[in-house]
């Protein structure tokens, strides 16, 4: 039987899939009918799989920088070299930096943490994603103490009504897309919220376009009305959560007039969705949490708002963020953070940092470390050595601060610009070379099992890892991923009943996973709880980016279709390769988006050159003129390298602290 | 016409696996899901699964494949292509019906048209076919509605049905014959044909009523779709829920189209590989320089349910393209499955 | 090769290129190049046959395969193509030097009438690297001169330096009784010929209606303004011939990546009326 059923590694949905492997090679990919979530479907991405994996482009030797150049080497060498220099820095704190990958497995991404923290000394570790999805944890965390998705995308039919939120769900996750659609053809009620008309927005009851920038008033306008009408859940609030009367406190500053303004709804369309989220017995929310989630208030008032309406706790309910790499979830479950251990728990808790440095027999700092990317921005961080895992080509970015550093390591399957950075290059094996879990979006831990055989003396991340630690001294003794697992198994309580014989037949398990809960926990119940829920604390300021006079436009900075993080992986295939490609042929240089009334007023057509002009700077790009755009509302998708070094670098600040939501005022010049 | 004992039948294949790769439905012990693959031993295959989750086609057309390689030195000006493309011969074991409508929707297309596709023919000239009929239709079948099923009137070489202990082997080719007496199976009587008849008339009576009942309709939209009278709004209102990611085309048995791409391997030779494609994605015309034919998702919908129920594709196919498997309904994230599809043009007829 | 794919007198298959060599490259307008090119099997040379219209998909090594008209005629001409540089396939093209070699498959598609029309007037009308396709039935017309009535050629580019084959197009005029009449778009010193589309020279060249076949090649904007006007003159639909151009990978009418509604132009085209191409469908 030459078709072996495995999870398909693109985004945070967790698709099951099963790869045609002839010969040693992945030679097709077919979609899993009995998987619990993707039931027999795929996306376009997850239906060229096949493509990516026999890709040739693969680093097939380690490498060694002699005078400048590469020189390949044994493994044994690479590693007793990264050993040695990694434990000659004396203030490895500030000094040694590790960058896990949201797409290593489980087993990967822990070691690597185990490794930088129990055998390097440093809390220096992070994933690239800093900033979406760890906000949407950690309010998650602080209010129910399960830093995941509170509903399961196996329940998506079981939602009344489902609000979608920003994120062209379609594009992006697109078989959580198609889940939602299902469940709108099947009367569940969906209404999304966004600036675009995307696709989803087009599939479901009700899109609200709401100006750009104003989801966060959107929401509180919501739990004001929610409040107003006396339609909040009271006996769930009263019974089961606290903090409700600061929360419903800081509502009042909102006026009816501001709301309208910022937003551009009125009232009467937000009324409608806080009498339809209040009558619906269940109710989900779902909203982007990848490279560029929403920021940390943002997702406080979602979840508020579903707290008060009584929307979570309970079968078919729950606040869902989504995630948009495939172990994005998992990295953050495998302590790849400054400040965390496995299973979310902080450092600073002396307990849980007791349990790993007895299980580990070796200590490690107990002040949180620092993110990379801050780090290098950071000139007086005092950063020398940087070890990267499976990048995407984003770091490169930050090339000039790489350069100055006295020691670079990359660890990583496919060839890959930044490995020019590196003085040691480690060739890694590709997913379906070796058994690795993977946690998608809705804390699913699923086990992708060998399928092919490495290149020849090809490693596995593991084993990678394995080695450097035993050349620095420490004793590891794993002969595989299983041995892994059930060490986190026996660090994380979330994790505590997983193991590699659990895992049979399709679909995984959903953590937490303990003795209480030996099968897993599809969603989040009120009395998993150690306490009451929390409502979250929020800013209670509405400042929004708003027009003015010089710069009138709102410009929202965006995915675009079949670009996907920076297409690193996609441009290894051929046929996502060219339906990407497609979109550049007509616009080579990029695009900005407006409304055809716009368009009309500039006097520029299709593909005509503009000036975009902000107050840090400008760029010239070509129009598009589309009908997923208002009035004075402008995109530009994030995509082409360019538009990212030229302009967007510019406003990089801008666009952090904004998360998705960034928005830049501009305006626009025809040339 | 012959009879083989129901614990014998796969010694047929056993037969047949002595000069051909074998291939035949076996379920995958993981995922409980059925595919039409290579078993690792003969008694894997399993006649009374479901129907394969994917169609044979890719035993005659491969989701991927190298058509030949060559070679360039550019220094010495020398170029070689080098043509090795030979598949070894198959049998496809306990084919359904709409599968061998599938291959032969193929054949006619690949072989029968102004040009030949050696690299098709390669794959199917010395294929051997034992069908299999359908003694119970599965989730979303249609066969019935499109004339392909449940079982297989023409272009197998051995034809199956399941009379209860035993199998009815009905020969329809010489080599067929000859192998049914290589290994000595009884002859069957007109009687048998008769439980034959009545195992077909069950199984066309247990098919969904939205399959019966879309029995006419099928043609009614062909009509419609070959004379364009179809509004664009019941395109647009397609186009809208076409998540554009190909799985109807690859699940399609009928659906043919594909790509080619020159792929440099690190050796600097360079492969020329066949790979699926699909008519939902917005690349597939495009041109090189620019301009793209067909834009909007919904053209292209509109393109794929005209070659699968227009008569000017079926004159291609001398059959319509779609086959009644219900495999595109199961896949399609936006639940546009042709079924579906013929729903809706099916409502817009209607409430004229 | 003959004229059907599958070659009966060399029994290689149609998806197997043949190897030719660049014997001479051509700098033409600005990012288009002719390819001078020789079969390296020389059996060929003599049965390598092809019809005014035609195409044959052309391998660069390295870098993939894509579709290109034949401009030369059927008779005595050079095997040669022009091609204009617009992606990875053609930019590599562009790259090769004299001596390099690449692979040929084809003549496919099925080409413009010729012993059809013997009789009739014909207006050749291009835009641009329209001519390029054209250029095949031009000089296959012109050798047989006496089979013909009135010959024109009316031919519009942006500018001076757009205009293909004008070197070519100067030993035509020579010929006698063939009438042409160029213009660009917008007057630059030193042009002495028309200024103007190349639509309004319909009216200049005083097109005949009756008895009269026009060829039309060119951009989408100019191609339906041409149209427009020869049928205002008087031309019917089915004496007006076009030839497509769409994105290919197999010649052959079994990728189906040119399909247009009903037809394939690969296999169906690439020529067609327009009589044709208004029921195709489909936007062309």
């Amino acid at each position: 039987m030459n078709y072996k059923a495995g999870v398909c590694n693109f985004c945070g949905t967790g698709c099951g899939h099963i790869l045609n492997v002839e010969g040693g090679a992945v030679n097709g990919v077919f979609a899993l009918q009995g998987h619990p979530v993707s039931k027999g479907r795929l996306c376009v991405r997850g239906w060229h799989m096949h493509e990516l994996l026999r890709d040739s482009q693969r680093i097939d030797s380690p490498m060694i920088k002699k005078n400048g150049r590469f020189e390949k080497a044994g493994y044994d060498e690479a590693i007793s070299l990264v050993a040695k220099k990694l434990g000659e820095y004396k203030n490895p704190s500030s000094e040694i930096a590790f960058l896990a990958s949201p797409r290593s497995s489980n087993e990967d991404g822990y070691l690597l943490m185990k490794l930088a923290r129990s055998v390097f000394k440093t809390n220096n570790i992070s994933l690239d994603s800093e900033s979406g999805h760890r906000n949407s944890l950690n309010v998650l965390h602080r209010g129910t103490g399960m830093a995941g998705m509170l509903g399961s995308l196996e329940d998506i039919k079981k939602a009344e009504y489902i609000l979608v939120i920003g994120t062209d769900l379609t594009r992006q996750n697109p078989i959580i897309g198609s889940e939602i659609h299902m469940a709108a053809r099947a009367g569940s009620k969906v209404v999304t919220v966004g600036s675009k008309l995307t696709q989803i927005a087009k599939l479901s009851d009700v899109h609200l376009q709401l100006k750009p920038g104003s989801k966060k008033v959107f929401l509180a306008a919501v739990a004001k009305s929610l409040i107003e009408e006396n339609l909040h859940d009271a006996e769930f609030i009263q019974k089961h959560t606290e903090g409700f009367d600061g929360f419903a406190n800081s509502l009042g500053s909102l006026s009816h007039n501001d709301i309208s303004s910022i937003t551009g709804l009125g009232l009467e369309d937000i009324k409608t969705v806080a009498r339809d989220l209040a009558t619906a017995k269940t109710a989900m929310v779902f909203f982007t949490s990848g490279i560029s989630g929403l920021d940390e208030d943002t997702v406080s008032y979602i979840y508020n708002l579903f707290v008060i309406a009584g929307k979570i706790g309970k079968e078919g309910c729950g606040v869902n963020p989504v995630t948009g790499i495939c172990n994005l979830q998992g990295g953050y479950d495998m302590g790849l953070a400054p400040d965390l251990l496995t299973g979310f728990r902080p450092i600073s808790d002396k307990s849980a940092a007791k349990s790993f440095s007895d299980a580990w027999g070796a200590g490690f700092p107990d002040e949180p470390g620092r993110g990379v990317y801050e780090m290098l921005a950071d000139k007086s961080s005092g950063l020398k050595a940087l070890v990267v895992v499976d990048h995407d080509e984003s770091i490169v970015r930050q090339a000039e601060a790489i350069k100055k550093l006295d020691f670079v390591v990359y660890v990583g399957s496919f060839e890959n610009p930044f490995a020019e950075y590196a003085d040691v290059v480690i060739p890694s094996a590709a997913y379906v070379e070796y058994d690795g879990t993977y946690t998608s979006t809705d804390r699913r831990v699923q086990l992708s099992r060998k399928k092919t055989e490495p290149a020849e003396g090809v490693m596995p991340a593991w084993r990678i890892f394995t080695g450097i630690a035993e050349k620095a001294s420490a004793r590891w003794s794993y002969s595989s991923p299983a041995d892994v697992m059930a060490e986190i198994a026996k660090l994380t309580p979330s994790y505590s009943g997983i193991s590699y014989d659990r895992f049979s037949g399709v679909g995984g398990i959903q953590w937490p996973c303990d003795g209480r809960r030996p099968e897993g926990t599809r969603y989040f119940r009120v009395d998993d709880a150690a306490s009451k829920i929390k409502l979250a604390g929020v800013t209670g300021s509405f400042k929004t980016m708003r027009p003015s006079g010089e710069y009138p436009w709102l410009l929202m900075v965006g995915k675009a279709n079949h670009f996907w993080h920076q297409n690193n992986l996609m441009k290894r295939t051929f046929i996502p390769k060219r339906e990407y490609n497609a979109t550049l042929l007509l616009y080579p240089k990029g695009y900005v988006e407006i409304s055809g009334d716009d368009a009309k007023k500039l006097q520029v057509r299709d593909r005509w050159p503009v000036n975009i002009v902000s107050q840090y700077g400008s760029m010239k790009v070509a129009v598009r003129v589309s009908d997923e755009v208002r009035s004075e509302t402008a995109f530009v998708p994030y995509f082409i390298q360019d538009m990212i070094t030229e302009f967007l670098l510019a406003h990089n600040e801008l666009i952090i602290e904004q998360g998705e939501d960034a928005i830049i005022p501009i305006r626009i010049e025809k040339v | 016409m012959f009879l083989i004992k129901k614990s014998e039948v796969l010694k047929l294949a056993e037969e047949l696996s002595k000069t051909y790769a074998v291939y035949g439905p076996v379920v995958e012990k993981e995922s409980n899901q059925t595919f039409f693959v290579r078993p690792d031993s003969i008694g894997d295959i399993d006649l009374d699964a479901p129907i394969p989750s994917q169609p044979p086609k890719h035993t005659v057309f491969p989701q991927i494949e190298r058509i030949f390689h060559y070679s360039y030195d550019k220094g010495a000006k020398r170029a070689e292509i080098i043509a090795d493309f030979k598949p070894e011969p198959k049998a496809l074991f306990g084919l359904r019906s709409c599968d061998l409508n599938g291959v032969q929707c193929l054949d006619r297309f690949f072989i029968g048209q102004e040009f030949t596709d050696d690299v098709y023919l390669e794959h199917r000239k010395k294929t051997f076919i034992v069908t299999n009929t359908c003694v119970k239709p599965f989730k979303q079948c249609f066969c019935v509605c499109t004339d392909s099923g449940p079982s297989a009137r023409e272009g197998y070489d051995l034809n199956m049905t399941d009379l209860g202990d035993e199998y009815l082997v009905e020969a329809g080719s010489d080599r067929g014959k000859a192998l049914a007496e290589k290994m000595g199976l009884k002859k069957a009587g007109s009687g048998h044909l008769e439980a034959k008849k009545a195992v077909v008339d069950g199984s066309i009576s247990r098919f969904e009523s939205i399959a019966t009942d879309n029995k006419a309709w099928i043609s009614r939209v062909m009509n419609r779709i070959t004379t364009g009278f179809i509004k664009g709004e019941i395109w647009e209102y397609i186009g809208n829920q076409c998540f554009e990611c190909g799985a109807c085309t690859f699940v399609c048995p009928s659906c043919s189209c594909f790509n080619i791409e020159d792929v440099n391997r690190k050796d600097s030779s360079t492969d020329r590989l066949r790979s699926w494609d699909s008519c939902s994605f917005e690349g597939y015309t495009r041109m090189a320089g620019d301009h793209n034919p067909r834009k909007p998702v919904e053209d292209r919908r509109n393109k794929r349910f005209f070659c699968k129920l227009s008569y000017s594709q079926s004159k291609k196919y001398l059959r319509p393209g779609c086959v009644g498997c219900g495999r595109c309904q199961w896949v399609c994230p936006g639940d546009i499955g042709l079924p579906n599809v013929v729903t809706y043009i099916r409502r817009e007829i209607t409430s004229r | 090769m003959c004229e059907k794919g599958n070659c009966e007198n060399t029994n290689r298959a149609v998806t197997i290129p043949e190897i030719a060599t660049i014997d001479e490259i051509k700098d033409e307008i600005e990012d288009v190049k002719t390819f001078y090119l020789s079969f390296d099997d020389k059996k060929l040379d003599g049965s390598f046959r092809i019809k005014s219209g035609q195409f044959i998909m052309c391998t660069v090594f390295g870098a993939g395969e894509f579709a290109v008209s034949l401009p030369p005629s059927p008779e005595n001409d050079r095997f040669h193509i022009s091609v204009r540089k617009v992606g990875k396939v053609t930019d590599a093209l562009h790259e090769l030097t004299a001596g390099d070699k690449v692979g040929i498959r084809g003549p496919f598609g099925n080409g413009f009438p010729f012993d059809e029309i013997k009789g009739k007037n014909v207006v050749y009308v291009a835009g641009g690297i329209g001519l390029i396709p054209l250029r095949s039935s031009i000089v296959h017309v012109l050798q047989h001169r006496e089979d013909f009535g009135r010959i024109i050629l009316l031919y519009g580019a942006r500018s001076p330096k757009d205009l293909m084959y004008e070197y070519m197009i100067e030993k035509w005029q020579k010929i006698d009784g063939f009438e042409t009449f160029i213009s660009i778009d917008n007057p630059v010193d030193g042009w002495k010929g028309e200024v103007g589309f190349v639509n309004q020279l319909i009216e200049k060249a005083n097109v005949p209606a009756e008895n009269t076949v026009a060829f039309v090649c060119g951009p989408p904007v100019m191609f339906n303004n041409v149209i427009r006007d020869l049928m205002a003159r008087g031309l019917k639909d089915d004496s007006i011939i076009s030839t497509l151009e769409r994105h290919m990978k197999c010649g052959i009418g079994k990728c189906q990546h040119c399909a247009i509604g009903r037809t394939l132009v690969c296999t169906d085209g690439p020529v067609y009326t327009y009589r044709q191409i208004k029921t195709l469908g489909e936007q062309i």
